[in-house]
């Protein structure tokens, strides 16, 4: 493939994929999530945003030595063959784990709101053709999504407006009133739902304008912070203390708060809209697993797509407790964690074998 | 040297074998014996009288002046031209074929459009025939930068089309790939330029018309000042107009003829109409079916009230009258002009008043599908609105089977769909991406014209001479 074929995402589509596959269902529960850390919680989106930056550069800093190559082959380059297949498949064992904790959650929402009275084989079936019709136009066509994503669902923030209304600004003060290890607790719950903006490290090859990658991609992080600190002050505003910590789902219910006199929940109009946004996440994250594959196994079959389809279909349809799932879901989480300080340990051996490599 | 004469007209007499039509005339002139050969279907007798007959008697250097000499040896030539509606000529004692161009078929005259009508603005439509359609444009661009190329399709029925375009706006990639797929097209039955438009068009499986389609001479002389293609099919009213985007299904010429403020609130109705007519019945089968908590509870009471009576799921209520709805519309179309009214008062009466009081459907569903069925005839293009038909179909069954989020679940089918498609390579779905941030002017909210004089993103201009 020559690299002139490569190059097919301008920057828009780099603003947007980064904005889309961060929010997901996480955002969802982050009140909740954040919890421990009580009224002051509404800081950490910030937070989470400056830890975004710091830990985008490195990425955008390796891929930009590599600027034809992704992670996947990074990865081969700088371990050698086998050490860097066997850490691709653990990667793209997380993708697809992880994408199918992103549907398993929101399915299992989908069946307590929406579809009380089914079971959720058939919709997920459905969703997932869904996904690999979208995921099969490449990475443009999950980039143009993701943008349309965004304008289609942006208009939802407007349905906080009676949260808003009826809440008590007061709680915004900042009171300071938490510890180290609950501010721990809160980042670490929390910071999951941010996730995502680290696949760059794949589509980079991709990207047109790859100087301007870092700022364009910051753009579109700083957007969903925006979006997410947004959501945690009105939660604040809105809920007491204890509300925090125990409702789940925090942000469907401060749609409910709205009042039209032709829609009393509005929360079920909100949550099957989410699946944009859930396409929009799962898709990239389906797109990187299935590079994965091709990279390792050197071959480029579209069957490898419905075997990936297959697999996430097993696991959110799993025979075991959802006890099972979760820890599964937990453990690909901590890998998420390990996959955004990767870059930093690659630039180490970047430094010690750059000469070795360079030959 | 007669031999040759009788050579051509057996070879004639065993091609044109059976066609009564064809005629031939011996004339004893000046310089001898002529026969004049010519199909009577396609020329008038005026034409042929005044431009060969009376000058063959009186005056033969006219008819030199005028006609062209060809090979007589060509026999396929010689049939090609006399299809044509050429006259050809033979001159027995210099052994001269030659041809005139006397084409003088009937043809309908410029009239109103009824397919596209317009309360201001030209009133004046494309007819059949390809040379009017060409003249009725190039009244309007009086340029030499006004190109068409004729081409011949069709394997059998050789139907001349030709290629419009504004030579100095046009984008050349485009214009070499139109030119291509036209030339790789191979299928013999060609009526109407719809058929040649499925087959050029870049994805023919989709349910969306991917060029736009139009009767007015006026709409299309826009189009060509912004740099698209046009082409025009002898026998055919409609003229293509490529690239084209989604967006543009939904405007009509009248917008530039209004005023900015009544354009904007007409194509916001017809753009926001499209999503209204393919989610309304849909939401009415979802709300019934799975999430009656979404309504507020007077109003669900007043929909169980409209519905106590009858007897089926909201979704089987719902196919059933959207496919009567259906079955009206068309009847009424293929009708005779006088008996379409009566099927439009017996349906309206059945449909209104006693599918209700028989309590095979709800009151307020009548009036949901009344209300769809409208929407979905707001876009000028009428390719489009059965399109949206034809959605509304896929997103009645998709809420049949998981309610709200079957719908989601099919509008995000829609989104991508529309977003993968393409219109002659270019993106269907701009500006909904735009290209230029000018063309957003002219999106949902028509600008005043003032604002409105670069070209759009979608033509690609070039931007050479």
């Amino acid at each position: 493939m020559s690299t002139a074929k490569l190059k097919v995402l301008n920057r828009y589509h780099v603003i947007f994929l980064a904005q889309s596959i961060m929010i997901g269902t996480g955002i969802l529960s982050l009140p909740q999530k954040m919890s421990s850390m009580g009224y002051t919680q509404w800081l950490v989106p910030i937070i989470f945003g400056i830890t975004a930056t710091l830990t985008l550069w490195p990425m955008v800093w390796l891929c930009s030595k590599y600027p034809t190559e992704h992670l996947f082959r990074i990865n081969e380059i700088l371990l050698g063959k086998i050490i860097g297949k066997a850490i691709n498949l653990f990667f793209v064992l997380q993708f697809i784990v992880f994408s199918a904790g992103i549907i398993s959650n929101y399915m299992h929402l989908i069946q307590s709101t929406a579809l009380p009275e089914q079971t959720i084989t058939l919709p997920v079936i459905c969703l997932l053709l869904l996904l690999i019709y979208i995921v099969s136009g490449g990475i443009k066509s999950i980039a143009r999504f993701c943008m349309m994503t965004f304008f289609i669902t942006i208009p939802m923030v407007y349905f906080t407006r009676w949260a808003i209304e009826k809440g008590e600004f007061s709680h915004l003060l900042p009171l300071f009133n938490f510890n180290a290890k609950q501010f721990f607790d809160a980042f670490k719950d929390g910071y999951l739902s941010i996730l995502g903006y680290e696949l760059i490290m794949i589509y980079f090859p991709y990207i047109m304008d790859q100087k301007k990658a870092f700022r364009h991609s910051l753009i579109g992080i700083w957007i969903s912070i925006f979006l997410c600190f947004f959501t945690t002050v009105v939660s604040v505003i809105y809920y007491s203390e204890w509300q925090l910590k125990n409702v789940e789902f925090s942000v469907l219910n401060l749609f409910k708060a709205g009042e039209f006199t032709f829609v009393e929940r509005i929360d079920i109009i909100g949550i099957t809209l989410w699946v944009f946004l859930i396409l929009s996440s799962v898709t990239a994250y389906v797109w990187c697993a299935k590079i994965g594959i091709d990279s390792v196994f050197k071959k480029k079959k579209i069957y490898i797509l419905y075997l990936i389809a297959a697999i996430i279909f097993v696991i959110v349809k799993m025979p075991f407790s959802r006890e099972v799932q979760e820890k599964l879901f937990a453990a690909s989480n901590y890998i998420g964690y390990m996959l955004i300080i990767w870059p930093v340990i690659l630039m180490l051996v970047y430094a010690v074998r750059k000469k070795k490599v360079e030959q | 040297m007669r031999g040759i004469p009788e050579q051509i007209v057996a070879h004639l007499k065993q091609e044109l074998n059976e066609i009564d039509d064809v005629k031939l005339k011996m004339m004893a002139t000046e310089e001898g014996d002529v026969t004049v050969i010519y199909f009577s279907s396609l020329i008038e007798k005026m034409t042929l009288q005044t431009m060969v007959i009376i000058p063959l008697a009186n005056n033969l250097k006219q008819i030199h002046q005028m006609s062209q000499y060809i090979d007589a040896k060509d026999v396929k030539d010689v049939i090609k031209r006399l299809n044509a509606g050429q006259t050809l000529l033979f001159f027995h004692e210099t052994n001269a074929l030659v041809s005139m161009d006397t084409f003088s078929a009937p043809i309908r005259a410029i009239t109103n459009t009824e397919t596209e009508s317009t309360v201001i603005g030209p009133q004046d439509a494309f007819t059949e025939s390809l040379e009017t359609n060409i003249s009725l444009v190039r009244r309007r661009i009086q340029s030499s930068m006004l190109k068409n190329e004729n081409r011949i399709v069709g394997s059998e029925a050789n139907i001349k089309i030709s290629i419009v375009y504004m030579d100095n706006i046009v984008n050349d990639e485009n214009l070499k790939n139109l030119r291509n797929r036209i030339d790789q097209v191979n299928y013999p039955l060609f009526t109407d330029i719809s058929v040649l438009k499925q087959l050029i068009e870049d994805n023919p499986l989709s349910p969306f018309p991917q060029y736009y389609m139009t009767v007015r001479p006026d709409s299309v002389c826009r189009y060509l000042l912004d740099g698209r293609i046009v082409v025009f099919m002898d026998n055919s009213q409609l003229a293509i107009v490529c690239p084209t985007s989604f967006f543009e299904m939904f405007v009509s010429i009248e917008d530039y003829y209004n005023r900015w403020t009544t354009a904007s609130l007409l194509r916001m109705l017809r753009f926001f109409g499209f999503f209204i007519t393919i989610m309304i019945t849909p939401m009415y089968i979802s709300a019934l079916t799975f999430h009656p908590e979404i309504l507020p509870y007077e109003l669900l009471l007043s929909l169980q009230e409209s519905r106590s009576k009858v007897p089926f799921p909201p979704l089987i209520e719902v196919l059933f009258i959207e496919l009567i709805i259906e079955v009206l519309r068309e009847a009424g179309s293929r009708m005779p002009a006088k008996v379409g009214q009566t099927i439009g008062i017996v349906g309206g009466i059945v449909i209104g008043t006693a599918a209700v009081e028989a309590g095979l459907l709800s009151n307020i569903l009548i009036v949901l599908v009344a209300t769809s069925a409208l929407l979905s005839f707001l876009p000028p293009i009428f390719l489009m609105s059965n399109t949206s038909r034809f959605i509304r179909y896929i997103f009645i069954l998709s809420a049949g089977l998981f309610g709200l989020f079957g719908q989601m679940l099919a509008f995000a089918w829609l989104i991508h769909h529309l977003l993968s498609l393409k219109s002659l390579g270019t993106n269907y779905m701009t500006p909904g991406i735009p290209r230029k941030p000018t063309d957003l002017l002219d999106n949902v909210i028509r600008f005043p014209l003032k604002y409105l004089t670069k070209k759009t993103g979608i033509s690609r201009t070039q931007t050479k001479k």
